[in-house]
């Protein structure tokens, strides 16, 4: 067993941490993408125009109801296909190939922030209004209010559901082994095909990640811990 | 000049759906002035203390601060800048205090100097630290809200309206979230930035700061001035049979 | 190819696929709503032992990726086959669909224990308390108050497992089970027309849209009390 994950070309020990990191890259260039994507969602479904409200109900709603899986392909396959297409009409004879990485930032920042979207406008729903009354009352901008007492404040809301959301992006990065990026589920795969021992690197691979989602739930217990400062119960 | 009213509010006008909670409410309030203003609940005296510094924008009306009309247009502020530059004039304390969850008691009193005023940082903790002295709680500047009492809070929440020194305070029914015994506390304070000649628009229950304290008593009822005056003779004499009827419900 | 001609040309495979797609997921859902209840049960009430046993299974079953069971299960069993053979189980584990079953059941199961443990400890103290006063066995307090209780609370949360459970069913496809996604695939690789994609996905939406609808309307019709005081407010 020492012998299957030794490192160099003896043994997948080098492949397989590899293959870790580019899971981890995905991940974290993803997050920021999806964040993005979910504040814009959450936008959309509370601003009061009805067409804004109808975008921001018909992503959501795509997005949440269509397997991971066939929103990788599709932006995988559509995405190089819209992407020549236009490339064509503009510079004839440009092409330009979607890489597996990119197809999966934008696929899984897609879902991510489809979901996402629903848990900050949660959060914004719950923060008390009382708190932008008072930053109002000293004459604070909009902006400022937003910045300084709104988004502080909505953390205590919106963690616990962005935390189970970044588990489920780690675990959803093994899709994007389907279309050959060379992940932790894909190189595990390929050290199955040479080595023809399935359970042992599956089983290495299942343990990888349920190290990296039991880090992250204790990293993220420990941010919704300082996202609560100030709220303790004690009195004094 | 120095008679340039501090604020003056007319033909204040404020409906939600039918209900028609404010009608033509007048208020002037000159340097020093320490007006009451007392009303059963529903009366709309906290919407009109709202109207004034545009927490709730007036169906119709004009509000004149520091010497500045807000113009409305169909209904809204015209300038929403204009609006947030009135706010820094008033300051307001809350019924539920408001200060901010996220931020300690010493952050709370510096952020207006310093993100909205844009004073220094340095000299906005010097001056939050000495107003924290005067309401009496240096001692917890480091602490965050929820771990003080209602009534500190409060204080705080005075502290952090007198750093942005303002023209006048609005104070929104300031002790009725308090538990009895903590209402002195902040009565006290009040009190004394009344001695020192602060300008302030209370709406209230406390009837003994109402007469004691203020220099002009206001009475609303149902969306209307009803009666207004000197507290000493309002109190000796009411005028009308509804504030008769309110100061004898209320002792 | 146009669009319309993929549908007329491919459609009833596309229909075969919704079938292995409902049935994957259907199957998976109800085995897992079968253990569910007990494993429930014993999590929320059971000493050392359950949690001992319960908390490993449901945080590896949470904590690591489907696509990862589902390859530990079918080809990893390929590497036990004269074992599985001896056992008579082998025919089993041959097959990818029993597999894909099998590993959505297993993920669900966890899934929806933890739902229903939520549900178990949201029953009012005192209902369980009354009915023990009224001298209930512990069966008759389990049928008649907790699980009807529990089940009313986790409703909305198990609707959304189910949802989820068939969008990772389109995992199957990677092993080979022609569900929507794999004739998507399928259809895809064939004939290079982008538009066997977007079928599938009219297709997921519209089963998740039709699911969901029904899913709101079963939960009033557990719940009539709830409806009796909407009836009662709407007066």
């Amino acid at each position: 067993m020492e012998r299957l994950l030794a490192f160099g070309d003896a043994g997948w020990g080098d492949e397989i941490l590899w293959g870790t990191l580019l899971t981890l890259e995905l991940a974290a260039v993803t997050l920021p993408v999806g964040m993005l994507l979910g504040f814009f969602s959450a936008f959309l479904s509370m601003s009061a125009n009805p067409v804004l409200r109808a975008i921001g109900w018909a992503y959501s709603t795509t997005m949440r109801g269509m397997p991971e899986l066939l929103t990788l392909f599709i932006v995988y396959y559509g995405g190089g296909l819209a992407l020549n297409t236009g490339l064509n009409w503009l510079w004839p004879g440009m092409s330009f190939e979607i890489s597996p990485f990119l197809a999966g930032v934008i696929a899984l920042g897609l879902v991510f922030g489809a979901y996402a979207g629903e848990v900050l406008r949660g959060a914004f729903q719950s923060l008390n209004p009382g708190q932008s009354e008072a930053g109002m009352a000293i004459g604070m901008t909009q902006r400022q209010i937003f910045w300084r007492i709104k988004l502080p404040q909505l953390w205590r809301f919106a963690l616990p559901g962005l935390g189970n959301l970044w588990v489920n992006l780690l675990k959803d990065t093994s899709m994007v082994s389907v279309i050959t990026l060379g992940e932790l589920m894909r190189m595990s795969q390929v050290a199955v095909r040479t080595t023809k021992e399935p359970f042992f690197f599956f089983l290495v691979a299942c343990a990888i990640y349920w190290v990296m989602c039991v880090l992250s739930e204790m990293i993220l217990a420990k941010m919704e811990t300082r996202a609560n400062r100030g709220i303790i119960r004690a009195r004094a | 000049m120095t008679d340039r009213p501090v604020l003056l509010a007319e033909g204040i006008h404020k409906s939600f759906g039918d209900l028609h909670v404010l009608k033509g409410i007048d208020l002037t309030a000159r340097k020093g002035d320490v007006i009451s203003i007392l009303g059963s609940s529903g009366s709309g005296k906290s919407t009109f203390l709202r109207c004034l510094n545009f927490l709730e924008t007036p169906d119709a009306g004009r509000v004149v601060v520091h010497g500045e009309e807000i113009v409305l247009r169909n209904g809204r502020p015209a300038n929403t800048a204009q609006v947030e530059k009135l706010r820094r004039h008033l300051g307001m304390v809350f019924q539920q205090f408001n200060l901010w969850s996220h931020r300690t008691v010493l952050e709370n009193v510096m952020e207006g100097p310093v993100q909205v005023l844009k004073k220094p940082k340095a000299e906005a903790r010097d001056r939050a630290l000495a107003l924290l002295e005067r309401v009496g709680l240096t001692h917890r500047a480091d602490v965050y809200p929820a771990q003080l009492s209602g009534g500190q809070q409060q204080r705080v929440a005075i502290a952090r309206a007198l750093a942005m020194e303002p023209d006048a305070i609005l104070f929104d029914e300031p002790t009725s979230a308090l538990d009895p015994e903590l209402v002195g506390e902040v009565l006290k304070v009040m009190q004394a930035l009344a001695a020192e000649g602060r300008t302030m628009i209370v709406v209230t229950h406390e009837m003994g700061f109402a007469r004691n304290v203020s220099t002009e008593v206001v009475f609303m009822h149902q969306g209307q001035i009803c009666e207004q005056g000197e507290p000493a003779r309002m109190f000796a004499a009411p005028a009308t049979e509804a504030f008769a009827r309110f100061i004898s419900d209320t002792r | 190819m146009n669009p319309m001609d993929i549908l007329a040309v491919h459609g009833p495979r596309f229909l075969q696929g919704l079938g292995m797609t409902l049935l994957i997921t259907g199957l998976g859902a109800l085995i897992a709503g079968l253990f569910a209840p007990w494993l429930a049960l014993w999590r929320a009430q059971g000493g050392a032992v359950a949690q001992g046993m319960l908390r490993p299974y449901i945080s590896m079953m949470r904590g690591t990726p489907l696509l990862a069971q589902l390859f530990l299960i079918y080809y990893g069993s390929g590497q036990f086959r004269p074992e599985l053979q001896a056992m008579g189980l082998w025919p089993f584990f041959r097959e990818p669909l029993n597999c894909a079953i099998l590993a959505f059941a297993l993920n669900s199961t966890a899934y929806q224990t933890e739902i229903l443990r939520g549900g178990i400890m949201g029953v009012p103290r005192g209902e369980i308390e009354a009915a023990r006063a009224i001298g209930m066995t512990r069966w008759t307090l389990l049928r008649r108050v907790v699980f009807p209780h529990a089940y009313r609370i986790a409703w909305p949360a198990l609707g959304n497992e189910i949802i989820l459970l068939m969008k990772a069913s389109a995992l199957a496809s990677v092993v080979t089970v022609y569900d929507v996604m794999g004739v998507a695939r399928q259809v895809y690789q064939k004939t290079f027309d982008f538009s066997a994609l977007l079928w599938a996905a009219v297709i997921y939406l519209l089963v998740t849209g039709i699911f969901v609808t029904l899913w709101r309307q079963s939960e009033r019709w557990l719940s009539p009390h709830v409806l009796a005081m909407e009836k009662r407010a709407r007066r």
